[in-house]
């Protein structure tokens, strides 16, 4: 009796199992139905995880998600998928009172109602509520066939049939549980079957009909025999070890529990099985994050290369552009001292060939000063008294002529050299012209040369002193020499224009043609010897005038014809504050 | 009038020679040559001197400069002067340029440069440049003396001997104690010049100095200066006589 009892346990919760293992995979269509209000609602963030959770039986997930729903939410719907999301995770997670409530909680218009009403129908049957079970149950069977299409009919049937077993209600619970194992039957859902006739076989054996329970034991284990569920395998080999144990054949019975055992190992098997594969896959799972954190590492190691690379090739790039342009720089630079290199050049040949032609003259002077003056003893020695008059000028004129030069040397070498002293006043035109032309008197009177000057004396000009003295006498110089006897000199002053004062230095000397003016005209040009070897100098004094008029910002013209004369035009600036 | 008393600070003779000849020649007063720096110092502060004439080299060194900078230093002592000097070196210049009014002459000179130069240093000296060679002006006034250009050399009249001073046209006639001539000025300019304290005018044409007046005869319009010269007052200038502490 003791033996029936604890069969009659086992069967009737591995009958349960077997109907909520049925249970967990919710079907297709109301899969379905919960993507498609996923869509609907796609804007309530937390309604959407909590539907994916729940579709991937993540129960702890769904719950956060779906409470955090309800608290935002007013729409009924979403309200009651939460609700029932959270009603199927307590259930799953085995919390029936909470799961109770939360099936309670959803509204009667909810389109899976029947569904809630299973479940809470289970959820009766689980607390052994049978009468209430009954009751959700009856309500399910009476909806038709097409509005509970996902769910099982038989296994409604079939939980109708144990709680009227249950209550001992033997003829209901006989007429329920065949009607399942018809449907079952008509299905050939085998491991269903074997539930619903273990369970009648519980039945008839629990009303001591051994001749009606035995056919259906003996059915159950042969079905059992073509499943792969373990647990239904034990409960239909166990049962019939029972029997067969009530039946005192004991070999049999042997047999049966061997076979039971056998299975239970194998359950056993499988399970350590479960826990050896579940080792490697988390033995597998280390090494993935091992490969993972050495990608990692090694992916760290390929950014700080790439790094290094980038800035190496910026700093390459930096490094190119500074060399390009001190290249360029250089070849700047380069050219720049080579113009002046041959600017150099040329100045060096000017200042050579000057050497040359200054020692050339001064050397002539003083040889002729050297010959004046062995004359000059030749004829102390022999009283030739008007000799000696004679000879004494020419050497003075000598000596001033070397003196000129020495001077203009002199002053051409300060000029260049930026050692003079120069400093622009105000000068009072006149006056200059004739400390100048003091000197050149008794030279003058000498040519007999008719000498007038005319510069007026209202005239100032802007002009370093000294240097407009040596222009002066530079001209002044140059008339003298290239006049003839008798001829006629005259400087007078030109005041044409606001800015300039023009003074005119004239005579009427041998003048000189087109091209020679305009060489002399022209800058930095050294005028070598050519005709007139006596008169033509080096052309220094030239360039020294042009030199001083220009750093005392005038102007020099010339005009002059062959054998009438020449026209020397000094434009020099006037001093503004005087009128 | 008398003559421009000159001092000359150089140290070689035969230059020395050469412009003390051409001055003197000119009518200028040779005060005394000095050749060294000290003997220049002792010369200057012992007699009256109206320009000096320095050499920049006394010696080889730029003594010349040295001197320049020591009578430049006494406020009152000051002088015109001018520098001599062979070398046209800017280091020179730069320095000299500093003891202002600054002028100078380069060896080799000729007489008209050297009284050119004269002229300048006493024109620049009073800060009335451009008078010596103008058409309308001939004098330089100066604290005490007037510097007059007469036949191309100056000449020097010292202010506390004139009694008056008479304008004819672009003319004025100085009247001292001893003579009488004319110099070129323009009264509105001579005026300015003139110390107001000691000259006045009292009549259009006429300039009094007042420490010369011996008797002011209001209603013949006349005044009396020493040396019994008569000068016209006119109305418009009665003014002056306000000025004077008048005993009735």
């Amino acid at each position: 009796m003791l033996n029936v009892r604890l069969l009659f346990f086992t069967s009737l919760i591995n009958s349960i199992f077997a109907f909520s293992q049925q249970k967990k995979d919710e079907s297709y269509l109301f899969k379905n139905q919960i993507k498609f209000s996923v869509v609907k609602f796609k804007n309530e963030v937390n309604f959407n995880k909590a539907a994916t959770f729940f579709i991937e039986k993540n129960w702890d997930s769904t719950l956060v998600y779906s409470m955090r729903q309800i608290t935002l939410t007013k729409n009924i719907e979403i309200l009651d998928y939460c609700h029932y999301f959270r009603g199927i995770s307590f259930k799953e997670k085995k919390v029936i009172n909470e799961s109770e409530n939360e099936f309670k909680r959803i509204s009667n218009n909810f389109e899976f109602n029947y569904r809630v009403k299973n479940n809470l129908g289970e959820i009766a049957l689980e607390k052994k509520e049978f009468k209430k079970a009954l009751k959700y149950f009856y309500e399910i069977e009476k909806l038709s066939n097409t509005l509970i299409y996902d769910l099982k009919r038989s296994i409604v049937l079939h939980n109708m049939g144990l709680c009227y077993l249950h209550l001992r209600d033997f003829n209901q619970s006989e007429k329920y549980l065949f009607k399942g194992a018809k449907l079952q039957e008509v299905q050939k859902d085998t491991s269903l079957l074997i539930g619903s006739y273990i369970d009648i076989a519980n039945l008839y054996y629990e009303q001591y009909k051994d001749a009606q329970a035995i056919p259906y034991f003996e059915k159950a284990y042969q079905l059992s025999k073509k499943v792969k569920f373990f647990d239904l395998k034990i409960a239909a080999v166990l049962n019939m070890a029972v029997v067969e144990e009530n039946k005192k054949n004991f070999p049999l019975a042997l047999v049966y529990r061997k076979e039971y055992e056998a299975w239970k190992d194998s359950l056993n098997d499988q399970n350590k099985v479960w826990a050896i594969a579940d080792l490697e896959k988390k033995f597998a799972v280390k090494q993935k994050q091992k490969e993972v954190n050495v990608l990692a590492a090694e992916n760290k190691a390929k950014k700080a290369e790439r790094n290094v690379f980038l800035i190496s090739s910026v700093l390459l790039f930096v490094l190119l552009g500074t060399g390009v342009y001190f290249y360029r720089q250089k070849i700047r630079s380069n050219k720049i001292i080579l113009a002046q290199k041959n600017e150099l050049d040329e100045l060096n040949a000017t200042k050579d060939k000057l050497f040359s032609i200054v020692s050339h003259d001064l050397r002539s002077s003083v040889n002729a000063l050297k010959v004046s003056n062995s004359k000059l003893l030749d004829n102390l020695e022999s009283k030739n008294y008007t000799e000696l008059d004679v000879l004494l000028h020419k050497n003075s004129s000598i000596a001033s002529g070397a003196y000129n030069l020495l001077d203009n040397l002199l002053n051409w070498a300060l000029l260049q050299t930026q050692q003079g002293y120069f400093y622009r006043e105000s000068l009072h035109l006149t006056s200059i012209v004739q400390h100048v032309e003091y000197n050149y008197k008794p030279l003058m009177l000498n040519k007999n040369i008719d000498f007038k000057s005319n510069v007026s004396a209202s005239d100032y000009v802007f002009a370093d002193l000294d240097s407009l003295k040596i222009i002066i006498r530079n001209f002044l110089d140059n008339a003298i020499k290239f006049s003839k006897e008798n001829g006629t000199i005259s400087i007078y002053s030109r005041s044409a224009s606001e800015d300039f004062c023009y003074l005119v230095i004239e005579d009427t000397g041998l003048g000189m043609n087109e091209a020679t003016r305009k060489e002399l005209l022209k800058e930095t040009i050294l005028l070598s010897k050519k005709q007139n070897d006596d008169i033509i100098g080096t052309g220094l004094g030239m360039q020294l005038c042009k030199s001083l008029i220009r750093k005392n910002e005038g102007k020099l013209d010339i005009e002059s014809e062959e054998n009438v004369g020449t026209r020397i035009i000094i434009a020099l600036p006037k001093f503004k504050n005087h009128g | 009038m008398d003559n421009i008393n000159v001092l000359i600070v150089e140290d070689t003779p035969a230059e020395s020679d050469a412009l003390v000849k051409v001055l003197t020649e000119n009518n200028y007063n040779i005060v005394g040559v000095a050749t060294t720096h000290q003997e220049a110092l002792t010369l200057f502060y012992q007699n009256t001197i109206d320009i000096v004439v320095i050499d920049v080299f006394l010696d080889g060194k730029p003594d010349g400069i040295t001197f320049a900078e020591t009578i430049n230093i006494v406020p009152d002592g000051q002088k015109p002067f001018v520098f001599l000097t062979s070398s046209k070196d800017r280091q020179i210049f730069e320095r000299a340029k500093l003891t202002k009014p600054f002028s100078f002459l380069l060896k080799p000179f000729n007489e008209l440069e050297i009284l050119y130069a004269l002229e300048m240093a006493v024109e620049k000296f009073y800060e009335q440049t451009n008078v010596f060679h103008s058409e309308d002006q001939n004098t330089v006034v100066s604290r005490d003396s007037l510097f007059i250009k007469k036949n191309k050399v100056l000449k020097k009249v010292q202010i506390k001997d004139i009694l008056y001073i008479e304008v004819e046209d672009r003319y004025c006639n100085i009247i001292t104690d001893a003579e009488k001539f004319v110099i070129l000025i323009s009264l509105t300019k001579i005026i300015q010049l003139l110390d107001v304290a000691k000259f006045c005018q009292t009549h259009r044409n006429y300039i009094v100095n007042l420490s010369k007046i011996e008797q002011i005869n209001v209603n013949d319009n006349l005044i009396i200066l020493k040396g019994n010269h008569k000068v016209t007052l006119s109305d418009k200038y009665k003014d002056f006589v306000k000025n004077f502490r008048i005993l009735k």
